[in-house]
Parts: C-alpha cells; structure tokens; sequence
C-alpha cells in the first residue's frame, strides 16, 4: 500500500542524494568549457587528460600510493602477529593491548599529525615521510589487527594442534595451516588499510611540506586556488580507482565478508 | 599449547609498542601542553579558551551540528534501512552495495561535488534562478547548512548500514506479534522496533557523531573560515596564529568527546551480552 | 610395572586456582584399549591433552615407551590424537592432509604415496582422495582424521569422545572400525568419554575420574559389577546407591534397619533397579511413577529411604500410582561400596 510507493521514493531519494553528487562530479569533469560547472558546456576529456600532466599530482600520487601500500604492508606485519596472539592466547594484557592497538580510530587524526610534527619533526629534524609513513601505518593497524583477528577467531585452533602433533613446528603449523586459511582476512585487511590510507586527510594535514604532500592534501591546495574541472577530474578517477578496487575484491574475494 | 605467555606477549608487543609510540606518546605530550603554563600545572589555557567568544560558537556549533546531523540521519536511516531490507535479495545487496560506494570514494571528492551543486553558479542557484525565486545567485556555500549537507551525505551511510543490521538481527516475529495484539505502526516503531534495534542506533549515531565532531575536510571545504568548526579552528590555531596551547585545548577536547563516545559504545556492547 | 608402557606419576595441572587433576598415577600397557570415563570438568580431557604434550604439568611425571616424555614439545612425542572436531585441514584434499604429517618427517614420492594411498584405502575412503573435506560427511571426516593418525605409527592414539558427536548406526560402525584398527596395528589406544555404554563397550581397562582424580580403574565387567564409590555405582546406573553408617542403611535425614548383617568394610551398598524385589520385604514404599519398557516395567518408589527405583517384569501385574507396597533390598543382591563418596 503506501509502502509500495513510499519505499521506492525513499530509496530513490536516498541514493540520488548520495550518488548523485558524485555523479555530477563525473559529468563536470568532461567539461570542455574553462570552468567548474555543471551542467558542463560540451563533452571533452581534455580535463581528464590535464590530470596527468600536472607535476604536483603526479607527485603527491605517488606518495600517497607508497604510504598506502608500504604503510598497510607494515601495519600487516606487525598486526597479524598481535592479532594471533590476541585471539589464540589469554594474553595477560588482552584487553590494554587491544585498546593501545585501536587508539588510531579514537583519537582524531589531526591531533597526531600534529603531534608527531610539534616533538618529532620540529625538535629533532625528523624526516617528515617517514614521520607521515608511521602515522599513515599506525592509522591503519586498527583495522589490521581487527580483521584478521575476525578471520582467526573463525578459525579452530585445534587444527595447529593437529598439526604440531603430526610433527609440526609451531610456526610452520601457522604457515602450513592458518594462513592458507586465514587468507582471504588478510587481502581484505589489506584493502580496506589501502583505501583508508590514501583518502586518509586530517593524519597528513600537519606533516606536508615540499615534496611530502598526500594526494588529497594536494588537491585541497589546488582547490583554494585554482577553480578549474581538474579537480573534479581527479576525484572521478580516484574514485574510480577505489570503487574499482573494492568491487574487484568484492567480486574475486567476497571482501564484504571479512568486513 | 597456547599456555606461553611470554610467547603471546612477544607477538602482540611490536604492535602495541609501535602505536604507543607513535600515536599515544606524541598525543599525550601535547595534550599536556594544554595545562601547563610556564612550568606549572593549570587551567587557565582552558578557562582562556572559552572566554572568547569565538571559541564559544565554534564548540557549541561543532557540538550542535554533530547532534543535528545524527538525529537527521537517525530518522532518513531507519526510513532508508526499512526499504532495503523489506528488498528481495539481488535487489537489495545492489542497494546496500551503492550505499556503501560513498565510503570508498575520498572524502576529498565527495565534499568537493557539494561545491558544484551549492556553489554561485552551481545547479541549485541555475534552478533557483531559473524559476525566477530569485534575482541574483543565492550564498549557499560557506553557510552551516552546507556543512550540515555536507556531514550528512559523509556519514549517513554509516548510520543506514547499522540501522539495517540492527533490524536483521531483529527476531522476525516481533512486529508481526505486536501487528496481532492491536498495535498501529507508530507503537510498532516506538516500542517494539525502537527498543530491539537500540544498538544499532547506538552503534551508528556514535558513529556519526564522532565522525562529525572530528571531520576536517567538509567544514573546511564547505564551511572556510566562515563556519569554523573545532578541527578547522585547530589547523587555524597552528598554522595561522601559532597558538599551540589553544590547539591543545582543542584537541583535549575532541579527544574527550571521542573517547566518551567510545565508551558509550562499549558500555552498550556489554550490557547486551550479559543479558 | 615392567610391561608398562605409558605412566602417569604423580600428574598434576593447575591454572591459577583451579586444579584441574590433581597426583594422578596411572600405567598403561603397551596395545591396551583405555577407556577414560567421567563426567565433564572431571579432569579426563586434560589428562589426554597433557599427554599429547598440548598442556605441560605443573608437576608429575609421564613416561612412555621408556623415555620420560614430561618436557618433550608436542611435535616430537609421536603421539596420535584424533580431536573431536575432527580437525581435518580445511584447504587440504584428503589425501594431503593423510600425508601432511609423513610430508614433514621428510617421506616422499612412491614411500610417500604406499603408505597414503593403503591407509585411505583401509578406511573406504579410496574414491574420495581428491575431495576436500568439508565435502564428505562426517563419519567420513572422522575416518579420515584417524588415518592421518594412524599412518604416523604412534606410540599412543588419543581420541577425544570419538563416539559422541555420530548417531545410532554410526556409533556402532566406529565402534567396529576403532575395534578393527586395534586389533590389526595393536596400537595402544586411549579415548574420552563421558559414556559409559561406548566405555563398557570398547575398552579392554576403564579409568573412572571424578574432579581431577580417579575413581576406579578396572576391567569393563570390575566397573560393572563390583563399583567401589558411590560415584561409580551411580555413573554405571545402580540407581539405589546408599551410605552404611553402623550397619544401617543411611541418607542424610534417616538411617533404616537392613535384613541382615552388613558385608565387612562396606562402606555404602548398591543395587540395580532389576534387584529389587517388589511384593514383599522389610520395607514400604508407596508407588509414585511407573512406565513401561517392554521387557520390563520401571517403577519409583517414595520410601522412607528416599526415592527407589524398581524394574520388574513386564507380566507381572502392574502397582496402581499411589498405591502403598512392600519391597525388599536383598543384600545377596547388593554390590558393597569400600567407600561411599
């Protein structure tokens, strides 16, 4: 009755009202007109083309695409071994560790960018990558830890058991048996860290300098300056590179499982 | 076998080490910046903070734009999450599908879209202008209410994806039960669906709340220097006026606020399971 | 002992404050079939865990095969459990997780490929070698979980309540194929379980544990028929299990005459539904329930002892609910408790 109709404006509203400027987004970006407008005058990818040729993008894409591959990578190093110990052992501090480790997602990101730049950076002249690349890390061991520790619980601990008994070291009782397993956590850990790094804003605000920017702090630059399509051109192809990270995840993974 | 604990410890350890380090250490140093002057301890960085009236209206704001946009989207969330889950399975994982996209797509693009459709000659000022509502192009951006839009459209997903989880896990019989003894919809909601998705909307407005207290990039993009919220009065504080001991205080006070808000969360979490 | 094969000295393990066995000994003999019986949290889990070397004592000793195996880690005591989950390797086919423990001692090729292939052969599993195991059922999975064992040659096979999780037919199949396996490797065999049928059924010994310690150990027809606890008499089903105190009869509120004189160094007297003699006696009871079972027809009696349970035969004719009758408890019936808790 007033469902039937309700339903399907409510959700049609709901997702123009989300989508839709994203949308528009796109379609602005194929402006051939000089400025940011919509509805765009004329259809070109002269825009799109322009992306690439500015430098500072160029550069500030590949920081960000280090931080959010090395970043997760070492996040992943140090988290799935917490997240074994966390969910195979009665660890003594469980819980404190559990929380140290889950600090990044309580406390705002600018605050540490901050932070890390007034006693780190400034004082000791410490390198600022390397200052973004820890923050860009420990902003991502969270999930790292939170999603593998989801795979492991899933996983029966009697088969290490089985396993040490047939003559298994422990560790290779880990290699042999829980990661084949645990697999599938680890690639979505893997994504969803990758994803979180490179949108990531407030964490890089503080610690950007010359050559050290994060591809969003540059176009956040751009933006207070220049009010061309390049900007929305940029965010259609990044945010194509997103979606069509996840969806391939999605498809070859089924990522919505371990998330 | 997993009796070691010296073993457990040595896994867990770098992990926990790494994020003390870097993130508990460096906060908690300049969050103490915020009550020591000159060497003593004191609140007077905190009692100076709010005597002005501009940090005033920038917390009270932050604070008020954070409820607003949570009630807001505690009431499109329920509509939206009662939709999709009333769906036929292909359909519906599509519509969860595209309700999750936002949350993959930088923040960064997703308020940058707002400039184009809010801006001076962005669609809405073309359509308002076009059916002669007005004469000459409306100042849409810069105001709160870009920012509302902005925060909503950032964090809604969030809230209809706890709101849907909330109400699948709901037994399926209740409100068909509460149907049968008389109830019309509004009690149905009120007190049967309300209560048994509590933590849903529990879950989903901290969610949102936190998100909205601490965002950066919306009330800077959407707002400028117009519409300070706590997070751009921070990066203003450092950059712009170098005043550490403000930007302290101000951080003290988002983590507070997140950290309250966390707890809650907990608290929730726990007191259903002991039920 | 000089045949003894597996030994338990003095075998203790607590965590914090809980004691979980407490000084147990206990010897095993080489191919022996062990039963270890009790209900949960009695300890018997532990205690095959301990020897597996997936849990180390707090104190005591366990020596097998000669070699005192205590501080040896789990991976090198050759000791062979099938978990009762069966724990086969989920991403593994059958046939490479029968190998996976002979992959590891270095065996390879057609040595390798003989010893996999005969042992899944052994257990009927030869069509389904490739096959992963979340695609065989369950007596299959466990079947396949004993052969990853047995291919190891163990010293000992553990098994932890391998008969629980199967139903009717299943169980006795197990039965046979554990049965079976014994008899053709003569491998010493330990199991867990908190049945007493499977126990009294399969094993050549039982151990009874009760709170970390044991009981009685004996043959199945010792736990049977000559239980020394309360305990024991209880768990093997004599359902009319009291206390002698001067030579009486007694529970905690009454002490009642017998008919005779009380055995020597009885502590506690049992009988077996089926040893209660209804119709006449020195006792009263007044019928509360009855059922039939077929063969028989059960009874519960309210006595001044308490509630009794009869069986009698099914032809007998039947004693209204309520009606009042006398029975008796013969003592030449009775099994003499040495000790009553």
């Amino acid at each position: 009755m007033t469902a039937r109709i309700l339903s399907p404006l409510i959700l049609g509203l709901l997702l123009i009202f989300l989508i839709g400027p994203f949308l528009i987004i796109i379609a602005a970006s194929l402006s051939a007109g000089d400025t940011l407008a919509f509805p765009p005058q004329g259809l070109s990818l002269k825009w799109v083309a322009k992306v690439f040729t500015i430098d500072s993008f160029r550069e500030s894409f590949a920081m960000s695409m280090f931080l959010a591959v090395f970043g997760t990578l070492t996040a992943l190093v140090l988290g799935i071994p917490a997240a074994y110990a966390l969910s195979r052992y009665k660890l003594p501090f469980g819980e404190t560790v559990r929380t140290i480790v889950s600090l990044p997602i309580i406390v705002p990101g600018i605050i540490v960018g901050l932070a890390l730049l007034r006693y780190l950076v400034v004082p000791f002249g410490f390198n600022i990558t390397l200052a973004l690349f820890m923050a860009h890390t420990a902003l991502v061991l969270p999930y790292a830890v939170r999603v593998v520790s989801a795979s492991l619980n899933n996983l029966r601990s009697d088969m290490e058991e089985a396993a040490v008994l047939l003559g298994s070291s422990r560790v290779g009782a880990f290699f042999r048996v829980v990661m084949p397993n645990i697999r599938g956590g680890i690639l979505a850990a893997f994504i969803l860290g990758f994803v979180t790094s490179f949108n990531q804003v407030p964490v890089s605000l503080f610690l950007s300098g010359p050559g050290v920017r994060t591809l969003p702090i540059d176009m956040l630059g751009y933006m207070e300056t220049t009010y061309d399509p390049s900007i929305a051109a940029l965010s259609s192809l990044l945010a194509f590179l997103s979606i069509g990270i996840v969806f391939l995840a999605e498809r070859f993974l089924g990522f919505s499982r371990y998330v | 076998m997993f009796q070691n604990r010296a073993e457990a410890l040595a896994l867990a350890l770098p992990a926990a080490v790494f994020a003390a380090l870097v993130f508990l250490l460096p906060v908690v140093v300049l969050l103490s910046e915020g009550f020591r002057i000159d060497g003593s301890w004191m609140l007077s960085a905190y009692t100076g903070f709010f005597s002005e009236s501009l940090n005033r209206t920038v917390f009270l704001r932050t604070f008020r734009l954070g409820l607003e946009v949570t009630a807001v989207s505690a009431v499109i969330g329920y509509a939206a999450a009662f939709a999709i889950v009333n769906l036929p399975p292909k359909g519906k994982g599509r519509v969860i599908g595209l309700v999750t996209l936002p949350l993959m797509i930088s923040p960064v693009a997703r308020t940058y879209a707002w400039i184009v459709i809010l801006g001076r000659t962005g669609i809405v000022n073309q359509a308002i202008q076009g059916l002669g509502l007005s004469d000459g192009p409306l100042r849409l951006l810069f105001t709160e209410t870009a920012v509302f839009i902005g925060l909503l459209q950032l964090f809604l997903p969030l809230m209809i994806l706890s709101l849907i989880s909330a109400l699948e896990n709901m037994p399926k019989d209740a409100v068909p039960a509460a149907r049968v003894l008389g109830a019309n919809w509004f009690q149905v909601f009120w007190k049967v669906i309300l209560p048994l998705t509590r933590e849903g909307l529990v879950v989903g407005g901290t969610l949102v709340f936190t998100g909205s207290l601490t965002a950066y990039i919306t009330p800077a993009v959407l707002g400028g220097s117009k519409v300070l919220m706590l997070e751009t009065l921070l990066y203003q504080q450092v950059s712009v006026a170098n005043n550490f001991v403000s930007a302290s205080v101000i951080a003290f006070m988002l983590i507070v606020m997140s950290i309250a808000a966390n707890i809650l969360l907990k608290r929730l979490a726990t007191a259903r399971n002991k039920r | 002992m000089s045949d003894a094969y597996l030994k338990l000295d003095k075998l203790t393990l607590a965590y914090g404050d809980t004691v979980a066995v407490k000084d147990l000994d206990l010897t095993i003999r080489k191919g022996e079939l062990v039963a270890l019986l009790g209900p949960s949290g009695c300890g018997k889990t532990t205690t095959m865990r301990s020897i597996a070397g997936l849990l180390n004592p707090s104190s005591g000793r366990i020596t097998l095969d000669g070699s005192d195996i205590t501080r040896v880690s789990a991976n090198k005591r050759n000791v062979g459990l099938v978990f009762q989950s069966y724990a086969l390797f989920p991403h593994l086919t059958v046939y490479e997780n029968v190998a996976f423990g002979l992959r590891l001692k270095g065996i390879g090729g057609k040595d390798l490929d003989g010893k996999v292939s005969a042992g899944i052969k052994s257990v009927g599993l030869a069509k389904f070698a490739d096959r992963k195991p979340a695609e065989l059922s369950g007596g299959q999975q466990q079947r396949v979980a004993l052969v990853r064992s047995m291919v190891m040659e163990p010293k000992v096979l553990l098994l932890d309540e391998p008969l629980s999780n199967l139903d009717a037919r299943l169980r006795l199949e197990m039965r046979a194929e554990l049965q079976r396996v014994q008899k053709e490797t003569g491998v010493t065999m330990i199991f867990v379980t908190h049945d007493q049928i499977e126990a009294l059924a399969l094993a050549d010994r039982i151990v009874v544990m009760l709170n970390g310690g044991i009981e009685q150990v004996g043959t199945p027809e010792e736990i049977y028929n000559n239980p020394v606890s309360a305990f024991v008499a209880d768990f093997v089903g004599f359902e009319n299990v009291f206390a002698l105190e001067n030579g009486k009869l007694a529970t905690s509120t009454t002490s009642v005459e017998l008919s005779g004189p009380a055995p020597q160094a009885a502590k506690g007297l049992a009988w077996r539904p089926r040893m209660v003699t209804l119709g006449s006696g020195l006792y009263q009871g007044t019928v509360r329930g009855t059922s039939f079972a077929g063969n028989t027809r059960e009874y519960l009696l309210d006595t001044p002892l308490g509630p009794i349970k009869a069986e009698v035969d099914a032809e007998l004719p039947t004693h209204a609910i309520g009606s009042t009758l006398p029975f008796d408890l013969p003592l030449a019936a009775a099994a003499p408790l040495s000790r009553y808790r």
